[in-house]
C-alpha cells in the first residue's frame, strides 16, 4: 500500500542532487538518512532535497527531515528542498520547518541559488 | 448529491500506508460535495495523520485491529471520525509540538488544516472528530 521511497543521486556540480522518489514516511528513514550520508561521506557540502516525485508527505517523514536538516546545519552543509507542491509547502511553513531550510520551487532554482554561493565565496 | 445526510462507514487495518484508503475515500466523497481542490488537500492530509496516529498508538500497529472511518456527509458540511480501539486514549492539546514527537506535530497539523476538530477517549477507544464547512464559518473579527 505504502509507495517505497526511492533517492537518486546525481551530481551538478558543485550541487548534489538527491531526487525523492516515493512517499516520504516512518518508512523512509533508512533510504533518506543512508542517501544523505553517502553523499556527506563523498565530500558533499550543498545538496539539494528535491521532492518533485514525492506526493504524500506525513508528519513521520517530516520529522525525519527536520533530523537531517539539524545534522547538516551542525556539520556545516548547506542542505535546501526543493520540488514540494504548493499544498507541502503551507505544511512545511505550517510546522516551521522552513525556519530549519530554505525551500525553492524547482530544483533548477536550488541549484542556480547553491552554485551562486559557491562561486561568491572567496577561494 | 443530495442534501439528505449520508453516512459512509470505514473500516482499515491497523497497518501503515492502509490511511491511503481513507484519503481516497475521504477525496472522492468532499470532491462529490464540491469542495475545492486545496480544501481536498487538506482533508486528505488531515485524515491522513488521525488515522495513522490511531494505528501507531491506539491501536498500537496490530493490523487486526481496524481504525473506523465515519464520513458524515451534511448539506453544507463533513464530518469525518476516525475511531480506534486504544485502551488508554489520552490527548493533549496540540498547540504546540516537540519536533522530535511527531504525533504532536501530526495533531497540530490537524488543528491547522480543519474547520473544527475533537479528540476524545471514549470506553471502546479514542476518537478523532474533524469537520470541514463548504463555506469556511466567519472568523469572528469579520
Amino acid at each position: 500500500m505504502a509507495q517505497e521511497l526511492k533517492v537518486t543521486a546525481r551530481h551538478v556540480d558543485p550541487v548534489m542532487v538527491l531526487d525523492l522518489q516515493g512517499d516520504v514516511t516512518m518508512f523512509a528513514e533508512a533510504e533518506l538518512t543512508r542517501s544523505y550520508h553517502l553523499a556527506v561521506d563523498n565530500g558533499a557540502r550543498e545538496l539539494v532535497l528535491n521532492f518533485a516525485g514525492t506526493d504524500y508527505i506525513n508528519s513521520a517523514g517530516i520529522a525525519i527531515i527536520i533530523s537531517l536538516l539539524t545534522e547538516a546545519r551542525a556539520s556545516g552543509v548547506s542542505l535546501v528542498i526543493s520540488g514540494l507542491s504548493s499544498h507541502y509547502q503551507k505544511i512545511f511553513r505550517m510546522v516551521g520547518l522552513t525556519q530549519y531550510a530554505e525551500v525553492f520551487d524547482t530544483v533548477d532554482d536550488a541549484v542556480r541559488e547553491l552554485k551562486s554561493r559557491t562561486t561568491a565565496e572567496p577561494a | 448529491m443530495s442534501s439528505e445526510k449520508r453516512i459512509i462507514h470505514l473500516h482499515i487495518p491497523s497497518e501503515l500506508g492502509y490511511e491511503k484508503v481513507a484519503m481516497g475515500a475521504a477525496r472522492s466523497v468532499a470532491q462529490a460535495m464540491g469542495f475545492s481542490g486545496d480544501r481536498i488537500l487538506d482533508l486528505q492530509t488531515a485524515v491522513a495523520e488521525a488515522c495513522t496516529n490511531a494505528m501507531e498508538h491506539g491501536n498500537l500497529l496490530n493490523a487486526a485491529q481496524r481504525v473506523e472511518v465515519v464520513m458524515t456527509v451534511e448539506e453544507n458540511a463533513l464530518a469525518i471520525d476516525v475511531n480506534d480501539k486504544g485502551a488508554d486514549a489520552h490527548f493533549a492539546e496540540p498547540q504546540i509540538y516537540d519536533h522530535n514527537k511527531h504525533r504532536g506535530m501530526g495533531m497540530y497539523i490537524i488543528k491547522q488544516l480543519v474547520d473544527e476538530v475533537q479528540w476524545s477517549s471514549r470506553p471502546q477507544g479514542g476518537q478523532v472528530r474533524m469537520v470541514i464547512y463548504l463555506e469556511p464559518k466567519e472568523d469572528a473579527e469579520n
